[in-house]
This record gives structure tokens, C-alpha cells and sequence, in this order.
């Protein structure tokens, strides 16, 4: 009898002394919490080092995974409370991770779709950094291979075969082309680099468009020997180990596909000039996609007009829910966002150069911190 | 004193069966209920199972019809367009159609390849291992042969993809290649394809059909055996003659065991195959597809498919290996009930 009585007594007293002790942690840290608050055109964000712990979980897109694992010590060094965990996967996964609530950010080079939208009041992707994309081929000797979209689609579709077909000699002139097969390699994953590849491969060639259009995973023409690879990193490693292979890599992957022995292709851009993935040529471009960017940010990079801008060119999104589960995790979110994009937190020139990065223009900032100002508990 | 007599004994009702319900047995009843409870389990799960399966893929079922195993294309379709398409009520994304072809042809050529290497490998060096290696070895070597079938299949994916495959697709594959008999010749790639996956699959199937056969093999009579050597047969051609067709029905029944395995295959081969969708392979060294590992490799972008289609549609697939696989399981199990009492190799799944 005693015993039964003692049980619950002990249960409640322990639940209220713990209660009891965080509430006096609340208290006592509103003091010592320094409450910052951005002022942007018409937007005041409230950020700051939350009063608990917060991690936060990421998962999805494997080009950014690389910039946000650069920005984990930065960050917790300028907010003891907040700790980030990134994880590669796939833009897919991301996405799909992000919706089902399994993170707090989904990474993702490709935009929410309708569907997505409209299925999950509340979501939003948020853009924190402009990345791009290169085509890489694995044949010794030639260097500065000029390739384009057309091109591309041709061998994704199976009919360009051979490395010294008329079509690719016609945009190399001078240049001695092997008798190599061509191997075509694509990723398994849902990936945000095939969204942004066949992007750019429906822009430029009407069948591609026809047919398989874009999306972080399409239906691809059957190819025999086309391989296929598990993230960027995967994709480097199985166009090093084939000869004649053409793969696309993200540009965060960049150092390690010239390490790995790949050359990087040119690309002919809309106004037809050949030009190759550098800060100047994605500056061009994304300085010319970003003119009227929608409320939602889903706005694509690809193809853009100029005669410097580089034609694969995206925003590296962070999937969110609007509506987080306690205000110290939409703190923590706000916080980790605004630091993010900030050229004196996350942008800056050195951790976005070594992952090939740009900065998001500032065109875009005001619609940028709307959005994250819309995440609250 | 009165004697009494009995003529014959009365015919009386048979004698009363021994009480079962004895008082203080309440230990012994609960006892038997908890047993009963976790003898229903497994089945209660299986049922289960099967019952949610069904219910997942049912939209798809529906939305897909007879297409599915009709139609060569597995796509999830156009997210990113406008428009839905619509089919019996239910949504999919605009260019979804499913169907389910070139993976069932992927998983049953795969299997079947790999049961076909495998069998020979399993039943000579069981033989082997039972009659002609020296009874000190036997058990080291059954041992050996054992531990084979405890490697995680991923590790089996990964030595295939790493080690494997290349090291076949720069020796064995090009001299195949170089005599051109059709369907075995063409590029031999970097061993991702459906040679290298069969060749992988044999290796794991072996244990589980060599195990078998060396207690089959142990279990023909000796005097079978010791009278065919008597007569003058060779031991070759008492193998041949006498164990070889008193084991057939058990290496049958343990080969179908082996096929079960091979079929539900996942990771290695999601591995290895090259995930090829959407066209059949042309040569033996294509890459491929099979109905396990695209399920395995779509499910994150099926994920992203707001109108859920492409989630049932790998259910569906599901379905069907669900089914092919219990139906070789069972035929395996039933074939094999009729002569061997001992334990077989349940087999792991993934």
C-alpha cells in the first residue's frame, strides 16, 4: 500500500522538479541571450542564439552538403546553442525528408513543385547560396573539351555514340578527337544535379523536352552502356574509372574531379559563347535570372542571356515548414538562415570560393528574408 | 457366500480419457496460451503483411491495370509539369506509367543464371566435401562453406563493384566478348551488369544449396553405395549411378530455396546492376535492372511525388515479389518436406 502510494508521489515530484528546473533556465538566460534583430527593407527578423540547445537536422542535396559541413564549426562558434547536422542524400530525399518532418531542412537544388505546394501549405524553399554545375569527361589528353546542350542531349539519348562524332567535331575544331565510345553516366538518386542538368538539356533540344523534360528524377532514354552513380562524389568516381565517360558534377565536387583526373567541359551559353563554370561567368548569369524573382523563389537559373553567364546555374535551396514545433528551433532555423546568407556569417568570399560558389544577389535578399521571417513555432 | 459369476464382461462404453483439466494445471493452461500466442505470430505478421501490401498498392493497382505487365516504361512521369493524368479516379503525375516488365525479365534471368552456375559449384563440392576429402577436413571445409552464407549481402555488393566485376570485366568478359556469340558479346563496361550480378548471386546461393546437398549426399545408404564399388563401378560412376539420382529431388527443392534467395536479392544487386530501367538489356554484360532493387533505388525520389502514385506503384512491384518469391519458397519447402526431415537453411532475406 505504501508503495503504491510512493510510486506516483516520486513520478509527480520528479516531473515537477524538471519543469521547475527548466523554466528557471528560461529565466535565467533571457538576460544573457543577446536578441538581435536584422532590419531589411519592411522585414525585421528576430534571431539570436536560442535558449536551449538546438540542432538542427539537414539532409538532401549532395552539391550543397559540402558548403553547409564548411559552415558547421563557424556557425556554433557564433551561436553556442545552435549545431547543425548536414547529411547528403539527394536533393529527392531531401524534399521528401523536409515534408515528412524526419529534418528540419531538406537541401535541394530543385525548386518545390506545384504539387509539392499545394500538398504542403507551408513549405518553402529558400534560397542561400548560387551554385552551378560542370560537365566533366574522362579522356587524356584533351583538354577544354567545348560541348553543347544539344550535344549533351544527344548522347544522353543514344545518338551520339563516339567522342570524334561530326557534331562534337564541329564545335572543336582543331582539336583531335579519340575513337572512344561515348559512356554517358547519370545518377540514380533523386538529384537535384539531374533537375538542373536536364534543365539545361530541355532548354536546349526539343526532343529532350518532348521526352524525358526535367525533374530530380526522369525517365531516361535507354542507353546500353549508361552507367549510373550514387551522389557527386559517385559520380566522380565512376567517370574516373571509365574511359570516354561524360558526367555531370556539381561545382562543390569541382577540386575533386580535376584531382580525379577530369576535364572540364565549355558550354556553349545562350548568346553562344563557350564558357566554363567560374565565379564570373555564374555572377553573370544568375545577376540576369534574378531580375523578378517570384514570391516563392522557385525561380530557375538555367540558360540565362549574356555572353559571359554560364548556362547551368541554380539557387541552393533549403526546404522548411513554416511552422516549426517550438520556438526555439524557429529561432534557431531564423537565425541559422540570416547568418547563413549574411556575406559576414555564412557567404563569405571564403567558405562559398572553395566549394565554387557565389553569394545570392541582393536583388533577391528582401524576398529571401520574407520568407524566413515566416518561420515560427 | 454368494459367488458371483460373470459369464463375459459386459460390453461397456469404452474406458473414460484421463481428465485433462487437472486442478493446479493453471501453470501448465497459461503456459500453453503464451505458446499458442507465439505461434500465431509469425503468421499473424505474414497475414499482416500481405494486408497492408495490398492496401498500399491498390491505387496503383487500379490507376495501372493490366498495363502494368504489359508496359516496357517505369517512370515516375513529370513533376514539374502542369496537369495531372487520371485513371479510374486516380491521380498521378503528368507522364506516369508503370509498368513492370523489363524488371521482372531482370530478376527471373538474373536468379535463373545464378541458380544454373550455382548448382554444379554446390553439388560437386558437396560431393566432394562428403565422400573424398579426408574426414578431418570435412568439418573445417563445411565450416568455411557455412560462413559463406553469413556475409551481409552488402559487403557481397561492395567486393562486386570494387573488386569483382572489374577484375572479370578486364579478363574473363573480354575473352568472352571476342568470340561474339550473340547476346554475349558487346561492350564489357567496368562490371556493372547482369553477368557480374548473376555471378555474385551464385556465390551466395551456394552455401544454402551445397549445405543440403552434403546431408542428402551423407544420408544415402552405405550399402547402396559399398555395392556398387563391389560390382566394379568406379567411384565416379557410383556417384553418377547411385548418390547423384537418390539426392535429385533434395538438390531440386534446395535449388528452388537458392532461386527464393536470388529473387528477393536487394542490395547487392541494387549494387552491382547498374539500374538500368526502361529498356531490356542486349547483352549478358548490359546493366539491368531487377523489381527488388528498383524499389530500393526509387523510393526516395517516389517520395517526392505529391500525388503519392509513384509510392504505390513501388508497392505494387512489391506485390508481385511478394508473390513470386512465397510461391518458390513454398514449392521449395513442400518439394523437400517429402524426404528430408532436417532443418534446412531458412536463408537470409536483404
Amino acid at each position: 500500500m505504501n508503495r503504491l502510494v510512493a510510486i506516483p508521489f516520486i513520478l509527480c515530484a520528479t516531473t515537477l522538479a524538471a519543469c521547475g528546473s527548466s523554466s528557471k533556465t528560461t529565466s535565467s538566460n533571457t538576460s544573457s541571450t543577446t536578441a538581435a534583430s536584422t532590419n531589411t527593407t519592411a522585414v525585421t527578423l528576430t534571431t539570436g542564439n536560442p535558449s536551449a540547445a538546438v540542432t538542427i537536422n539537414e539532409d538532401g542535396s549532395s552539391l550543397l552538403y559540402p558548403f553547409l559541413q564548411e559552415l558547421v564549426s563557424p556557425l556554433t562558434a557564433q551561436y553556442s546553442n545552435i549545431t547543425l547536422a548536414p547529411a547528403p542524400g539527394g536533393s529527392g530525399k531531401g524534399i521528401a525528408d523536409a515534408i515528412a518532418g524526419t529534418v528540419q531542412m531538406g537541401g535541394s537544388d530543385a525548386y518545390l513543385n506545384s504539387g509539392q505546394l499545394s500538398a504542403n501549405p507551408g513549405l518553402m524553399n529558400i534560397p542561400i547560396a548560387v551554385s552551378a554545375q560542370s560537365v566533366y569527361y574522362n579522356l587524356p589528353g584533351v583538354t577544354n573539351l567545348k560541348l553543347t546542350g544539344d550535344i549533351l542531349a544527344q548522347i544522353y539519348q543514344g545518338k551520339i555514340t563516339k567522342w570524334n562524332d561530326a557534331a562534337i567535331a564541329a564545335v572543336n575544331p582543331g582539336v583531335t578527337l579519340p575513337t572512344t565510345t561515348v559512356v554517358p553516366v547519370r545518377r540514380i538518386d533523386g538529384s537535384g544535379d539531374t533537375f538542373i542538368f536536364t534543365s539545361f538539356l530541355s532548354a536546349t533540344n526539343t526532343a529532350w523536352q518532348n521526352g524525358p523534360a526535367f525533374g530530380t528524377s526522369v525517365t531516361w532514354p535507354g542507353v546500353s552502356n549508361e552507367l549510373t552513380a550514387n551522389g557527386n562524389p559517385g559520380m566522380v568516381q565512376t567517370c574516373k574509372a571509365t574511359p570516354g565517360c561524360v558526367a555531370y558534377i556539381g561545382v562543390s565536387a569541382g577540386a575533386a574531379a580535376q584531382a580525379a583526373g577530369l576535364g572540364q567541359s565549355m558550354l556553349q551559353n545562350k548568346s553562344g559563347q563557350f564558357v566554363q563554370a567560374n565565379s564570373a561567368t555564374i555572377t553573370a548569369a544568375v545577376s540576369a535570372g534574378s531580375s523578378n524573382v517570384p514570391p516563392d523563389l522557385a525561380q530557375p537559373l538555367i540558360y540565362e542571356p549574356g555572353a559571359q553567364a554560364y548556362p547551368i546555374v541554380n539557387f541552393e535551396y533549403l526546404v522548411v515548414k513554416a511552422t516549426q514545433a517550438n520556438a526555439s528551433t524557429a529561432e534557431a532555423i531564423r537565425t541559422f538562415l540570416a547568418w547563413a546568407i549574411s556575406t559576414s556569417g555564412g557567404s563569405t568570399p571564403q567558405y562559398l570560393a572553395k566549394e565554387n560558389f557565389v553569394a545570392l544577389p541582393t536583388s533577391v535578399l528582401p524576398a529571401v528574408n520574407a520568407a524566413i521571417a515566416k518561420i515560427t513555432p | 457366500m454368494s459367488i458371483t459369476t460373470e459369464a463375459r464382461p459386459e460390453p461397456s462404453a469404452p474406458p473414460r480419457p484421463a481428465r485433462r483439466r487437472l486442478p493446479g494445471i493453471g501453470a501448465d493452461r497459461s503456459v500453453r496460451s503464451v505458446l499458442l500466442v507465439a505461434a500465431i505470430i509469425p503468421t499473424a505478421a505474414l497475414a499482416f503483411l500481405i494486408y497492408q501490401m495490398v492496401k498500399t498498392a491498390w491505387p496503383a493497382v487500379i490507376f495501372n491495370g493490366v498495363g502494368f505487365f504489359t508496359t516496357k516504361t517505369f517512370t515516375i512521369g513529370n513533376l514539374y509539369a502542369t496537369g495531372t493524368e487520371v485513371h479510374h479516379g486516380y491521380t498521378a503525375a503528368k507522364g506516369a506509367s508503370y509498368g513492370i516488365l523489363p524488371l521482372v525479365f531482370g530478376t527471373v534471368v538474373s536468379s535463373f543464371i545464378a541458380v544454373i552456375l550455382a548448382v554444379p559449384v554446390s553439388v560437386g563440392g558437396a560431393i566432394l566435401l562428403a565422400e573424398r576429402i579426408p574426414v578431418r577436413l570435412q568439418g573445417v571445409l563445411g565450416t568455411f562453406l557455412e560462413l559463406l552464407a553469413g556475409i551481409p549481402s552488402v559487403v557481397f555488393g561492395l567486393w562486386g563493384i570494387y573488386t569483382f566485376g572489374p577484375l572479370l570485366s578486364r579478363t574473363l568478359y573480354k575473352w568472352i566478348a571476342a568470340l561474339h556469340i550473340p547476346w554475349f558479346t558487346g561492350p564489357t563496361g567496368a562490371g556493372e551488369g547482369m553477368l557480374t550480378a548473376s555471378l555474385v548471386l551464385a556465390v551466395m546461393i551456394v552455401p544454402i544449396i551445397a549445405s543440403t546437398t552434403r546431408e542428402l549426399v551423407r544420408s544415402v545408404p552405405a550399402i547402396s553405395k559399398e555395392g556398387a564399388l563391389a560390382l566394379g563401378l568406379t567411384s565416379s560412376e557410383t556417384v553418377r549411378i547411385v548418390t547423384i539420382p537418390y539426392v535429385r529431388t533434395g538438390v531440386v527443392a534446395a535449388s528452388i530455396l537458392g532461386l527464393a534467395r536470388a529473387l528477393g536479392e536487394t542490395i547487392a544487386v541494387l549494387i552491382i546492376s547498374g539500374n538500368f530501367l526502361n529498356a531490356y538489356p542486349h547483352s549478358i554484360f548490359d546493366p539491368f535492372s531487377t523489381m527488388a532493387s528498383t524499389i530500393a533505388a526509387f523510393l526516395d525520389s517516389a517520395l517526392t511525388d505529391s500525388t503519392g502514385m509513384a509510392v504505390h506503384s513501388l508497392a505494387e512491384v512489391g506485390l508481385v515479389l511478394l508473390a513470386i518469391t512465397l510461391v518458390a519458397n513454398l514449392a521449395g519447402r513442400m518439394l523437400s518436406r517429402r524426404f528430408s526431415g532436417a532443418g534446412l537453411p531458412v536463408g537470409r532475406g536483404v
